[in-house]
């Protein structure tokens, strides 16, 4: 485990690790606290100012209601995390839960937890997205549970194979042989330890999540407007591409940057469990 | 080998069963949609949406409706589209090929342009240059597909006039959606060739090639390369699959028809033959090609080949 | 305007301009009305939705009935500017007293591309086949609801006998969805109909091929002389060919218009309105006739009993700045429950006005005091009710968001509910609704009776035999104008007054024209006419 000086030392060299963590220490302050940002309306907007190009007054632009596009952008940074983290989140709870029973238990209960992950992952996810939205019904949460679904296969697999390996490690011999219960071992063995790739596979899904969730408002499955969300509004700004480029392409860009972050962030912390 | 194949029945078997039930939990049914799809609402009485029901067989008890569309499908028949009253399997069949186009252009130039960047980014001497070629296919995956095939249209379609944004005439017709939809398998490939390039490259033997006064583009292209491009290709194999997701978006930017259309208008009408046919086709795929990579698998290094498909999948999830 | 060849234009496109008021453009497009018409060619037109079916009888979208207009001839032709009945198919037809038969003697020498002539036989065939597609054809089942069959009187002459009063018949038989096929098209399924198999009709255009989310095909029919006299020329159309192309993403759809990829669009969207305004483009646009979009209101259920809460929403939403701020100029606020373009449409703008202090005391005197949210309250009950719709037309959402700001300003708080058409079609069947928002074309009154009378759809859940019922029946039993007109105002006023439903906006078809692209032109249902369309070199 590197200690906090070397940590310091790796970001300095690496600048775009900095920058990184500056992104997503941003946009977490913007979920948070949206009011340190900016103190324009994001929902009720000003008609006489509609379509307004960057500038000064409106950093991003406005809308075609006049609405300012940085302060929707700002003040959709909680839903949008919120959305990301839950879809992340049941990917990651359920995916490692069945993951680690399968790996843990062996036997019946491994093949049938794993053609069961085979069956969604056969199962083409925006599919999958598309049936369980329009079964939930509208709404970020609703997308947010069906990203998460769609997504957990991986984690099940990846958590399947870690506990393989970790299982057959050692220590965990060792503490079997000391007649220390399964449940022990699994608790302070098994888990903690293949629990590393699993949370750099979470990272990175985080970006995943983000995209998915963008996809499914494209097409017509997202967030209910005036509530602000990057993937809807990305999306909902389309239409205006030719005549108000602004509208799509900062929230767009807003995107691209707290993926690459997350995604910049989840290989350093791959590589630091490689090394 | 006969185990395999069981189980990948077994997969396409409850991959069948598994849209039937979620098709089933969603509110109303393929008769409600049938019948709604007019603008006004429904004009039909009770006594006739029970009609209409009964014609699809939507009447029967789940388990009969089960058994009926379980033994056809067996035949090979997933019966007639509620909404068309097409046969479901010669949609799926007539939306193929379409697909396969965009999905076999995609292919080819993520295989293009990931590879390229891998190659010259690990190439170059100049490490500012590495650098920008090596973040690029991050940024590939951290764009909204559909955002980057709007602004493709509007730049080179729109405003240069040089290809277009809709129809399928032709060579020129398959290129901006190949882009699209190729873009995020391309930079996948992209991180993971690139990766293993270097890794290929920090090995002993490179030092000793070298040292044997072999050239430096023949080190790269002669060994690192071909050692390098092995698990990659694996992942060819894998992130096809994920060209199919992407469908949906492209087809529609594109104004193509294809099996992601074809999906996303069955799922919203409840359309349980297209769907279940529609399913079971990408199943197969998905089977098949998870048998030939585990046919392959043994052909390379086992250790390095169980790492690729951990990324592959992660990433391209 | 002089150069055109001009049949029946004259008072006909004035009325309708007037009509209409949205300017010149609304009759012809394309180019303004300079140069003369060429023929041959092909129109490459981006229409917003895969069509699905393009058998006319069995399916009743827009994308679809654009497209099977120009297959299919109808026995009568609608004046899109009175609305009056023309002769099409049928030369002249006589209606009995109590509109329950309907003889047409038709013209003398139309067939169908098969060759075979448009006689009275066929005429019954593909009236006995549309009946006989059952409540899977909507708008068929809505026509022919009271159908008892037809009968041959001699190879010229055909009569359709009715069950009930239909007077709304006549104006049916000019739509294209009880336009004639040939008796050869019912050897085939319907299903082969839809995709185009078999799909014979004696229209100006014949089906080619239907390539599913991608593009229709339609080619001009040979020999063609038995138009409408309503049309501005005769003989074969124009065109050679028309691709209907099916992009559904709007930004493309009016970037390849702008960019010369096609020749017309159908469903611009209000934000890329602008671009076609000039720069040699034209955008023709026409409010659809029918029932506008509106809250319906079910009197069955909770706070909606009280009719003063109903007449207060009725006030407390500004139509006007739904269609300046998620609409545009080309649209209309509802002045009735009947578009503006309806036959028989009664202009009640007087009852529709904005007046939130005049729905502040209705709400008062029926004992609502505004709560500590700012919704009233009465006897521990909530002013509050729901809308259920699903996202049928684009703006939708959006509409009914400002529709809901406006109404909290009232003290009432209106709950917006999407859901899919399942659903909201399972809700609408069920009766479970407080409000539904919708709207139905169809350039006939009989509308009304179909979606308000207690025999038929009665949406807002009224009892039998109140006065709207009575209204609906006397418009349905006459065809005499003078009888029907007053009825079918008396209606209108009803569901007004009575805040059966809030009326709000008109939905409005508007088409962008590229520079080569002539007159295409809307019927009076706004559907597409391409037969007197053209494209210039």
């Amino acid at each position: 485990m590197p200690d906090t000086r070397t940590r310091t030392r790796t970001l300095v060299r690496s600048p775009g690790l900095l920058v990184s963590y500056a992104v997503l220490v941003f946009a977490l302050l913007a979920a948070v606290a949206p009011g340190l940002f900016t103190d324009q309306d994001p929902i009720a907007g000003v008609p006489a100012e509609r379509l307004r190009g960057p500038g000064a007054a409106h950093l991003f632009g406005t809308d075609e209601t006049g609405r300012d596009v940085f302060a929707r952008v700002v003040h959709g940074a909680a839903l949008s995390l919120w959305a990301t983290l839950l879809a992340v989140l049941v990917s990651l709870v359920a995916g490692s839960a069945l993951g680690l029973l399968a790996g843990f238990r062996g036997g019946w209960l491994d093949s049938l937890v794993m053609r069961f992950v085979d069956v969604l992952q056969a199962v083409p996810s925006i599919l999958l997205s598309l049936a369980l939205v329009t079964a939930l019904g509208f709404g970020t949460t609703n997308v947010a549970i069906a990203v998460g679904v769609s997504n957990l296969a991986v984690f099940a697999r990846l958590m399947r194979s870690e506990v393989l390996r970790v299982r057959t490690g050692v220590f965990v011999e060792a503490a079997r042989a000391s007649g220390v219960r399964w449940r022990g071992v699994l608790g302070r063995h098994v888990l903690p330890n293949s629990l590393g790739p699993v949370l750099v596979l979470a990272t990175v899904t985080l970006g995943v999540a983000v995209l998915e969730v963008s996809a499914l408002s494209f097409l017509g499955f997202g967030a209910t407007p005036p509530t602000p969300e990057w993937g809807s509004l990305v999306a909902g700004g389309r239409g205006f591409l030719a005549t108000a480029w602004w509208m799509t392409t900062f929230p767009g860009l807003t995107v691209a940057a707290v993926v690459l972050a997350t995604n910049r962030v989840s290989r350093a912390l791959d590589e630091r469990g490689e090394a | 080998m006969t185990r395999r194949l069981l189980q990948a029945v077994a997969v396409i078997w409850a991959a069948f069963t598994l849209s039937f039930v979620i098709l089933y939990l969603l509110p109303g049914d393929a008769a409600l949609n049938r019948l709604g799809a007019a603008e006004g609402g429904i004009t039909a009485t009770p006594a006739e949406v029970a009609a209409v029901r009964a014609e699809y067989g939507l009447d029967d008890p789940l388990v009969v409706q089960y058994g009926k569309r379980l033994w056809a499908a067996t035949h090979g028949d997933f019966g007639k589209s509620v909404m068309t009253g097409d046969d479901a399997t010669g949609l799926v069949f007539d939306a193929l090929p379409s697909t396969l186009e965009i999905a076999a252009a995609g292919l080819v130039l993520a295989v293009l342009f990931g590879g390229g960047l891998a190659v010259l980014g690990t190439y170059t001497r100049h490490r500012w240059l590495g650098n920008l070629l090596l973040s690029l296919p991050p940024l590939g995956v951290s764009l909204p597909q559909f955002w980057v095939g709007l602004v493709l249209i509007q730049i080179f379609s729109f405003q240069l006039r040089l290809l277009p944004a809709l129809g399928t005439d032709g060579f020129a017709a398959l290129i901006l959606p190949g882009i699209t939809i190729g873009l995020p398998t391309g930079a996948i490939i992209g991180q993971v060739l690139a990766k293993s390039l270097r890794t290929q490259l920090a090995e002993p033997y490179v030092e000793i090639v070298l040292a044997k006064g072999a050239s430096r583009a023949r080190v790269h292209f002669g060994h690192a390369l071909r050692n390098a491009a092995l698990p990659a290709l694996t992942l060819v194999g894998v992130v096809a699959g994920n060209l199919l997701a992407g469908t949906v978006v492209t087809e529609t930017l594109f104004s193509r028809d294809g099996i992601g259309r074809l999906t996303a208008f069955a799922v919203n009408s409840q359309d349980i033959p297209v769907v279940q046919a529609v399913i079971v086709l990408s199943a197969f795929f998905f089977v098949t090609i998870n048998l030939v990579v585990d046919l392959i698998y043994p052909l390379l290094d086992p250790r390095l080949a169980g790492r690729v498909t951990r990324k592959a999948v992660a990433a391209g999830a | 305007m002089v150069t055109r060849p001009v049949r029946t234009l004259g008072f006909g496109a004035l009325a309708l301009v007037l009509l209409t008021g949205c300017g010149a453009q609304a009759t012809a497009g394309g180019g303004g009305d300079a140069g003369t018409p060429r023929v041959g060619g092909t129109l490459r037109l981006g229409i917003s939705s895969n069509p699905d079916c393009v058998d006319p009888q069995q399916w009743g979208t827009n994308a679809s009935l654009n497209v099977s207009r120009q297959l299919v001839d109808s026995l009568t032709d609608q004046d899109p500017a009175d609305g009056a009945i023309k002769p099409w198919l049928a030369e002249r037809w006589e209606v009995n007293a109590d509109s329950t038969a309907f003889t047409f003697h038709l013209r003398d020498g139309a067939t169908f591309s098969d060759g075979t002539p448009v006689d009275a036989a066929a005429v019954k065939a593909s009236f006995d086949g549309a009946r006989a597609l059952g409540p899977k054809a909507a708008l068929v089942a809505g026509y022919l609801a009271a159908y008892r069959g037809s009968t041959v009187v001699d190879p010229r002459t055909v009569r359709i006998d009715f069950t009930a009063p239909s007077a709304q018949f006549l104006q049916a038989s000019s739509t294209m969805t009880l336009g004639v096929l040939a008796p050869a098209a019912y050897n085939k399924t319907p299903e082969q109909r839809c995709q185009g198999d078999g799909l014979i009709g004696s229209g100006p255009f014949v089906f080619e091929s239907y390539k599913q989310n991608q593009q229709v095909v339609l080619v001009k029919r040979k020999g063609y002389n038995w138009g409408s006299p309503l049309w501005k020329h005769t003989g074969e159309a124009y065109l050679d060919r028309v691709e209907y192309r099916i992009v559904p993403e709007p930004g493309v759809r009016s970037g390849s218009l702008a960019s010369g990829q096609l020749d017309a669009i159908t469903d611009v969207q209000p934000v890329d309105e602008p671009q076609f305004a000039g720069n040699g483009f034209t955008e023709p646009v026409r409010p659809n006739p029918g029932i506008v979009f509106n809250l319906t209101a079910n009197t069955t259920r909770g706070v909606l009993t009280d009719p003063k809460v109903r007449q207060a929403v009725a006030k407390g939403v500004n139509r006007q700045e739904v269609v300046d701020t998620v609409l545009t100029k080309n649209y209309k606020a509802a002045t009735s429950v009947l578009g503006s373009a309806t036959p028989l449409h009664t202009d009640l703008a007087g009852l529709l006005a904005y007046d939130p202090a005049g729905a502040g005391a209705l709400l008062d005197a029926a004992g609502w005091r505004p709560g500590p949210d700012g919704i009233r309250v009465k006897d521990g009950q909530r002013l509050s009710a729901a809308v259920v719709f699903s996202a049928v037309f684009n703006q939708n959402q959006s509409a009914l968001e400002l529709i809901q700001q406006q109404l909290r300003k009232i003290g009432f708080d209106l709950r917006i509910e999407l859901k899919t058409t399942a659903e909201s079609t399972q809700i609408q069947l069920s009766g479970e609704y407080d409000f539904i928002w919708f709207n139905v074309t169809r350039a006939d009154p009989d509308i009304l009776r179909q979606t308000y009378s207690t025999k038929a759809g009665n949406r807002s859940k009224l009892t039998a035999g109140n006065p709207l019922d009575a209204a609906l029946e006397k418009q349905a039993a006459t065809t005499d104008r003078a009888v029907r007109e007053p009825a079918a105002a008396e209606a209108q006023r009803i569901i007004v007054e009575q805040g059966y439903s809030i009326p709000v906006f008109e939905l409005t078809q508007v088409w962008g024209l590229g520079p080569k692209a002539h007159a295409l032109e809307f019927e009076a249902s706004s559907r597409l006419r391409l037969y007197d369309a053209w494209v210039a070199e």
